[in-house]
């Protein structure tokens, strides 16, 4: 879903200051093992897992949601997966394949994992997925949602627990066509491939299902901060409805700045749900509410699973879950019923595994099933209220399920 | 005609807006730049710290004690550090921009690094003060009234510095370093000291500018590139060395940001650049940098 940002380097390589620069902006670093020990005692063996997650740069607080849950996880479960002792190591994916690749091939290399989790960017996936397939790895992703990692670009010991970028589009574009907002919906997102592929992933459904397209605007991504110049062009378009794909700190910016500038209460604002997902949230305020947006989590979903999942995540660390910290949670779980069913820890028999799982039905999001290789599950439309605590995302209806 | 400007109106307010908080970033800069020769890369910490400065004491909530204080704080911090740099780069003078580039990249890289661990890397919102955290209605369109106040602010802080630098014997030995600074030396004025000076009071805008921007930009990692980068893009347009340039070059920068991508929204990501260039192209030392044998 999100992909390097302009970074320190390419900023001053405008001013010539390139090679200056060029060592100065990566500060990557690879932690050790928190989960120490892992000899092979116990009955099932040991496993080595590695857990490659954003420490450094602007994705950091999804890989410290990353982590918590992955963490959480191992403490709830005697710190086994599938009667396999966890040995986790733990490595610094950075912001984009030039931190992230190395850092999946370290951990393959050097630390000779059995399987890996995590991933945030989708650049970082694709980069590293010749070695994975050379080395015959699993990876079972826990963000990275471009359709291309286990579309175009798949190979056999490449998984995903997470999403990808065209559902929540998909299905808010059925949603809407469905509500047939007069003068049609204008559309904005950030020039890069996930952008992309929510535009397509919408069209498809909404303009498929009837609806017009009031305006678009692809933004560029990572150098926006004021969203003005766009957003003035939505009341002359007479749409009735905007819909958008926004995350992190753009999010932000985006949401004040739709508020600010008098179009909340004119144009009803939606999104794909990463527009109000975890900390921006907090920081966009006042400015939220009513947004609706679409995802395949909600901390308000009802079930068995979710309630205990939600307390305890709170009891740990003091702070709501996000997808990102479901989406390791379920990398978890799902490792934690295949390695239950292999003879040995080797890439095809993990993945045959894997495969054979049918529909994981205690996940916090609701049941969902691999679909290929990524997960056909639920999406829930949600709106932004205030609760007890600060804003949530109140699951007003279930949109279907979506796959691949 | 009248059509046009009533559709584009508040793309050309906010690009006023945008243009005013750019100058208050981009004078000192320019000044330290054009004066002294010394290529502050370190100029977009500064705002980084202001920004942050704006969080710390406003947090989230809309007071003008807190707005206020950030202000005065952000100030003094700025100066301070303003002195700092300024020393730390006089060792440097004569060996080329190179060098000062990478000793002031490197302090902006280590404090970007400890605001991030201070703070935490999420995006932080900095509210504008009561009555102005607000939309108001300007000619039918519904516009934030921080960023109008912002348009205010940045003309009052424009002739302010523009007095100083034209009408005050201060200004004039300021603008004789940047025309001559060895022979301002020669009539026995320390170099030194008015480099400290213009240092410490461009620095101080910057975090300054950085309080100002919060409402607009809010506080995150990533901020310093971001500011620097439109600073230098305003400086090489305005020319070095020069207030007119500098508003001149905001000014300019702020409409192509506001308008030009209102305009023509598939050259967004160009726009920048290419006014840059235009502008390198027909007049290769800036609009205002005929005077000046920096760069």
């Amino acid at each position: 879903m999100m992909q390097p940002v302009l970074s320190r380097r390419n900023a001053l390589g405008v001013f010539g200051l390139a090679g200056l620069a060029a060592t100065a902006g990566c500060g990557s670093s690879v932690g050790g093992g928190d989960n120490g020990g892992g000899s092979s005692s116990g009955g099932g063996g040991a496993i080595k897992v590695g857990l490659i997650v954003p420490q450094d740069g602007v994705y950091t607080p999804l890989g410290v949601d990353m982590k918590n849950a992955w963490d959480l996880y191992l403490d709830q479960h005697d710190g086994m997966l599938g009667g396999y002792e966890v040995e986790t190591i733990v490595a610094d994916e950075g912001e984009g394949p030039d931190t992230g690749v190395p850092a999946i091939q370290g951990l393959i290399t050097r630390d000779n994992v059995d399987v890996l989790v995590g991933i945030v960017n989708s650049a970082s996936a694709l980069g590293s997925a010749e070695a994975i397939a050379a080395a015959k790895k699993v990876l079972v992703i826990a963000n990275a949602g471009a359709n291309a990692v286990t579309g175009d670009a798949r190979n056999p010991y490449i998984w995903r627990a997470s999403f990808n970028n065209a559902q929540a589009a998909f299905a808010m574009g059925e949603y809407l066509a469905g509500q047939q907002p007069e003068g049609g919906v204008y559309l904005m997102a950030p020039d890069y491939a996930a952008g992309q592929e929510t535009f397509v992933a919408f069209k498809e459904s909404y303009v498929g299902g009837g609806g017009t397209i009031a305006g678009e605007a692809l933004t560029p991504f990572g150098t926006t901060q004021d969203f003005q110049p766009f957003l003035s062009a939505i009341p002359g378009s007479g749409a009735g409805a905007t819909f958008v794909f926004y995350s992190g700190g753009e999010a932000v910016s985006f949401v004040q700045q739709y508020a600010s500038l008098g179009l909340k209460d004119s144009v009803p604002l939606y999104g794909s749900g990463f527009l109000t997902e975890g900390s921006v949230l907090e920081a966009q305020g006042e400015a939220a509410v009513g947004i609706q947006t679409a995802l395949h989590y909600s901390t308000e979903i009802e079930n068995p699973a979710n309630s205990e999942f939600v307390e305890a995540y709170q009891g740990a660390y003091d702070v709501l879950p996000t997808c990102f910290a479901v989406q390791t949670w379920d990398a978890a779980l799902v490792l934690d019923l295949a390695l239950a069913e292999t003879e040995d820890l080797t890439g095809d028999s993990v993945s045959a595994a894997l495969e054979g799982l049918g529909e994981i039905s205690d996940s916090p999001r609701g049941p969902w099933s691999f679909d290929g290789q990524s997960p056909k599950h639920i999406e829930y439309l949600r709106e932004v209220q205030e609760g007890d605590g600060g804003l949530i995302n109140v699951v007003v209806e279930e949109l279907g399920e979506y796959g691949q | 005609m009248t059509e046009w400007f009533a559709d584009n109106f508040v793309s050309i307010l906010n690009g006023l807006a945008i243009g005013s908080l750019l100058f208050i970033l981009a004078v000192g800069l320019s000044l330290v730049f054009g004066m002294m020769d010394v290529l502050n890369l370190g100029h977009g910490a500064l705002y980084l710290i202001g920004a942050y400065v704006g969080y710390q004491f406003t947090g989230g909530v809309s007071s003008w004690s807190g707005f206020l204080t950030a202000l005065a704080v952000a100030a003094v911090f700025g100066a301070v550090a303003g002195l700092i740099l300024s020393v730390a780069t006089q060792p440097l003078v004569g060996r080329g921009h190179l060098d000062q580039a990478l000793l002031t990249l490197g302090v902006a890289l280590v404090v970007a690094e400890v605001i991030s661990i201070i703070f935490g890397d999420d995006v932080q919102n900095v509210v504008a003060p009561p009555g102005l955290n607000e939309s108001i209605q300007v000619f039918g369109n519904t516009y934030p009234a921080y960023r109008l106040a912002l348009i205010g602010v940045g003309a009052v802080l424009a002739i302010i510095v523009w007095l100083v630098i034209e009408k005050t014997s201060l200004g004039a030995l300021i603008r004789a370093s940047v025309s001559d600074r060895e022979m301002v030396s020669a009539v026995g004025v320390d170099n030194r000291k008015v480099k400290a000076g213009v240092f410490a009071f461009g620095s101080m805008l910057a975090a300054v500018a950085g309080v100002l921007g919060g409402p607009v930009y809010g506080a995150r990692t990533g901020l310093d590139e971001t500011v620097l980068l439109l600073a230098l893009v305003v400086i090489v347009i305005g020319g070095l060395g020069s207030v007119r340039g500098a508003l001149i070059g905001a000014l300019v920068i702020g409409q192509v940001e506001s308008l030009g991508k209102a305009l023509y929204p598939d050259f967004a990501s160009f726009m920048l650049f290419g006014a840059l260039a235009l502008v390198l192209i027909v007049r290769p030392r800036g609009l205002f940098g005929s005077r000046v044998g920096a760069g």
